[in-house]
């Protein structure tokens, strides 16, 4: 069945089995997509991970291993570490500018409500309050992931 | 490496821990886990070629983040650390919508200033005034319309912004992560 292998099977130079466990989610066409995955996880990692999990949900553990495996591949010392690192800074910028904003939103009610005259009690209105800022990652340190650890000591020059 | 502990990997692996074992800086014998869950997922071959392929000053923190992902896959087979960075650069956008409608509210307050200052102008301007053109008080007009609305459409502003591509704002990674089911929540 040489013409109907999959990358795998073409790349480790093997048989490939009806029932091969790589060939739905490594298509002949994609060569580049497993050898990234064998590269950084290995074959037999691979199709282990896969073994165990449900067939429904091995299309997208695939993906993510493929994903993480380029990720690893670009930035060898950091890997996804390095983007969620990234992401972090993002929403630690973001929630600075955030408060900025809506200080000064606040500064703004203040001056154009000491403008108008009092409105009486049966006029008052309810202001649509401003979003709260959802940025509750505490998850990352429950799940015991020292992210923080990760952080603080490295270079400032994290991504190659 | 005669009477000296093996390092976790070659305990694990069941060899002899040599001088320059290139696993013993990074896997010391008390934390035998360390090494047992990267091995699992990424293969002790593997990482050793990964860390001969880096400068030996990075080596420290490659191992860390190799821990932190073979953990975050053990704990979530499917999605491993890409769960995270879906759920994270989900907070970045929020927070991008956020910030874009409170600088379209500080927009909003420093026109209507700009106005109030434009009408204590005119009252205290001379007598011969200069006639504005009809285009200048159809700006007036849409302006007055606008800030008319005593209540801030947060509702419209944010749908507008969710017709955007949101694609520009956040390339810092190479390609979307594939989408996760809610294991991190």
């Amino acid at each position: 069945m040489n013409s109907g292998r999959c990358a795998a099977c073409k790349y480790l130079r093997r048989r490939c089995p009806r029932d091969c466990i790589f060939s739905p989610y490594f298509p002949p066409t994609n060569p580049h997509r497993f050898s990234c995955v064998h590269r950084i996880f290995g074959a037999s990692n691979v199709g282990k991970m896969l073994q165990q999990l449900p067939v429904e949900l091995r299309g997208e553990a695939a993906e993510t291993l493929y994903y993480e495996a380029q990720c690893r591949m670009e930035n060898p010392v950091y890997g996804c570490v390095g983007i969620i690192t990234q992401l972090h800074q993002q929403i630690n910028e973001a929630e600075r500018e955030l408060a900025r904003a809506q200080a000064q939103i606040a500064f703004h009610r203040h001056a154009s409500n000491a403008h108008r005259p009092l409105p009486q009690q049966d006029q008052l209105e309810v202001e649509p309050s401003a979003p709260e800022a959802v940025t509750d990652s505490s998850w990352l340190d429950q799940n015991e992931f020292d992210v923080s650890a990760l952080m603080s000591p490295l270079d400032p020059a994290w991504f190659l | 490496m005669v009477g000296a502990t093996p390092c976790a990997s070659c305990k694990l692996l069941r060899r002899r821990c040599a001088k320059d074992c290139i696993f013993a800086p990074y896997f010391p014998p008390d934390d035998p886990h360390k090494f047992a869950i990267v091995h699992k997922i990424f293969g002790a071959s593997n990482v050793s070629k990964m860390l001969q392929e880096i400068p030996v000053q990075q080596r420290g923190d490659a191992v860390s983040s190799l821990v932190f992902e073979a953990n975050a896959r053990s704990r979530d087979p499917v999605y491993g650390c890409v769960g995270a960075i879906s759920y994270l650069q989900n907070q970045v956008s929020q927070l991008q919508m956020q910030l874009a409608v409170a600088q379209a509210e500080i927009l909003c307050f420093q026109m209507q200033q700009q106005q109030q200052q434009q009408q204590q102008d005119h009252h205290h301007q001379q007598p011969n005034n200069i006639p504005i053109t009809t285009q200048q008080m159809m700006n007036q007009d849409e302006k007055s319309l606008l800030l008319s609305t005593s209540n801030f459409d947060y509702n419209l502003l944010q749908q507008q912004y969710l017709n955007f591509s949101s694609t520009t704002s956040n390339n810092i990674v190479m390609q979307d992560p594939p989408k996760r089911e809610s294991l991190w929540t």
